[in-house]
């Protein structure tokens, strides 16, 4: 298994035990506990499995089996993200392994990142929410809990079978695709009416990030890439379980601690998410100086739609209140310290 | 020769997947889909990956059976879109497999994109669970092919898994939706 993957992994099953003991309701924690494990095996088979081709089989039986978890969403909606997704990527394997001219290659290029949108659920393969859904059967398990496994999966192994000419395109491509989503995710975050809707463009947004990183071809595009998807799991994941949870306030709050969690969730310093930054904008530097500027542009569009979702937390109490204080202290310990993040990830 | 016409035979049976809304032409869909597959994976894999495709699809046109609209409902009214698409579909991959790609092996890049593209297809465009676990078995029959296109002597592993997920698959019987 690659050592990024094995990371991701572990930090899964961190978000999991912190969704486990900070639910506020036994009957949540057990079901979390229960379809939690199933994800984790899923992703750690994915992780495991030693060909692209297996990978793809584990992403369509975990994108069945969840599309038959108990849920809100129509089992069409739920099954379309995972098997446009294998559809993509197989064809994309297709185009990469044939013999022709070099637009097959860069067809396959195409295919590969299409096909990691619409498994992960960004632009523009958005996957449909529902509001009153549950985490466990919401899109949120792709973008956050196995999304960052099978994306790590993913482009190590694509960029293992993929033609030399076609990484250039493959790599051009993140970006591309990293830039939309970012603005996107940014402003939709800011500007949508539904929380939950919020929540979600915000994952779009960091998921933007993650794709830029991945596609900088430097270290620490790879290192900032990683340190994303960790705010992913291990800060917007677990403060969006408590977000989702906390009971409804009337009165619109801007305490003292909705103001730090939002600026955890906009990367400010001195949280992981912002030495992610440094190490983004640092890696387009080295490549082509204003793809930082745009990328520098896109950051600030952060600050809003974490003020808001900042105050969707309410004001935490007992369980709960203990939960965001550790998510606070382990994304300040990663934000001061990323070195043992990175050199576990072999990075 | 041979294997041109387990490619045709594939395109007809996923064609026949995308046209069908009953079981039993879905049933038919997946068996005819397997059947040109599992010739093709003889040629490409060797006897144990096509024995595990051949199975598979069994399994799965089996399980098919057993839950469904009732009938064929082959090519019911307002499927002429769906027909359509069959038709470019297999235009398209033939083009790309035989024309634009070079190499040996037309007919195996021809059936791994053409029912590839239907099957994902067939997902998109349809609602029904019988129909949404048809086509997404026989795309795990197809992604199988996608790992033998390009390898010179490529593993039953792929097959197998294929054959395993594309049998599970069929037998699934989901919970209905719960009302808001």
């Amino acid at each position: 298994m690659q050592p990024e993957a094995v990371e991701l992994i572990v930090l899964a099953a961190a978000a999991l035990a912190f969704a486990v003991a900070f639910s506020p309701r036994a009957a949540s924690r057990r079901e979390l506990l229960g379809k939690g494990s199933v994800g984790i095996v899923g992703a750690a088979a994915i992780a495991a499995v030693p060909t692209f081709d297996l990978a793809l089989f584990v992403v369509l039986a975990l994108g069945v089996v969840h599309s038959v978890v108990e849920g809100k969403r129509p089992l069409a909606l739920r099954l379309r993200g995972p098997v446009v997704a294998v559809t993509l990527l197989a064809l994309g394997a297709v185009f990469a392994r044939v013999q022709g001219p070099d637009v097959l290659e860069r067809l396959a290029a195409v295919g590969i990142v299409a096909g990691l949108a619409a498994a992960v659920g960004v632009l523009p393969y958005l996957h449909p929410i529902d509001p009153e859904e549950q985490l466990t059967s919401s899109p949120v398990v792709w973008l956050a809990f196995v999304g960052p496994v099978l994306a790590a999966v993913i482009v190590e192994r694509a960029q293992s079978f993929l033609p030399v000419d076609a990484a250039g395109a493959f790599g051009a491509l993140l970006i591309g695709l990293g830039l939309v989503n970012v603005v996107w995710g940014g402003a939709a975050a800011w500007l949508t009416e539904s929380e939950a809707a919020a929540w979600r463009y915000s994952f779009v947004a960091d998921w933007g990030l993650v794709l830029c990183g991945l596609g900088l071809i430097v270290a620490d595009g790879q290192r900032a890439a990683i340190l994303v998807l960790f705010s992913i799991v291990l800060c917007r994941l677990p403060l969006c379980l408590v977000s989702l949870e906390a009971p409804r306030e009337k009165a619109v709050t801007r305490r003292p601690v909705n103001l730090v969690v939002a600026a955890a969730l906009a990367g400010s310093a001195p949280f992981a998410g912002f030495a992610a930054r440094l190490l983004l904008l640092r890696a387009a530097t080295q490549l082509f100086w204003p793809l930082a500027v745009v990328l520098a542009a896109g950051m600030l569009l952060w600050l809003p739609g974490s003020l808001r979702l900042g105050r969707s937390l309410g004001l935490p109490k007992g369980r709960q209140a203990v939960g965001v204080a550790l998510v606070l202290a382990v994304n300040v310990a990663v934000g001061l310290y990323p070195l043992p993040l990175l050199l576990a990830a072999h990075l | 020769m041979v294997e041109a016409a387990a490619a045709f035979v594939a395109w007809l049976g996923a064609s026949v997947v995308v046209l069908s809304d009953g079981r039993r032409g879905l049933a038919l869909g997946v068996a005819l889909g397997a059947a040109g597959i599992a010739v093709i994976a003889l040629d490409v894999a060797g006897p144990i990956a096509a024995g595990s495709i051949a199975l598979g699809g069994l399994v799965a046109a089996a399980g098919r059976l057993g839950s469904g609209r009732e009938g064929w409902h082959i090519m019911p009214a307002g499927s002429t879109p769906r027909l359509v698409l069959c038709i470019a579909a297999g235009l398209l991959a033939l083009w790309v497999a035989a024309g634009v790609a070079t190499g040996p092996g037309a007919p195996l890049r021809f059936t791994a994109m053409v029912v590839i593209g239907l099957s994902g297809a067939r997902v998109l465009g349809g609602e029904d669970a019988p129909v949404l676990f048809t086509a997404t078995g026989l795309l795990a029959l197809s992604v199988a092919l996608a790992a033998g296109t390009g390898l010179n002597a490529p593993e039953p592993w792929p097959f197998l898994a294929a054959a395993i997920l594309a049998g599970s698959i069929a037998w699934i019987s989901p919970r209905p939706v719960r009302a808001a």
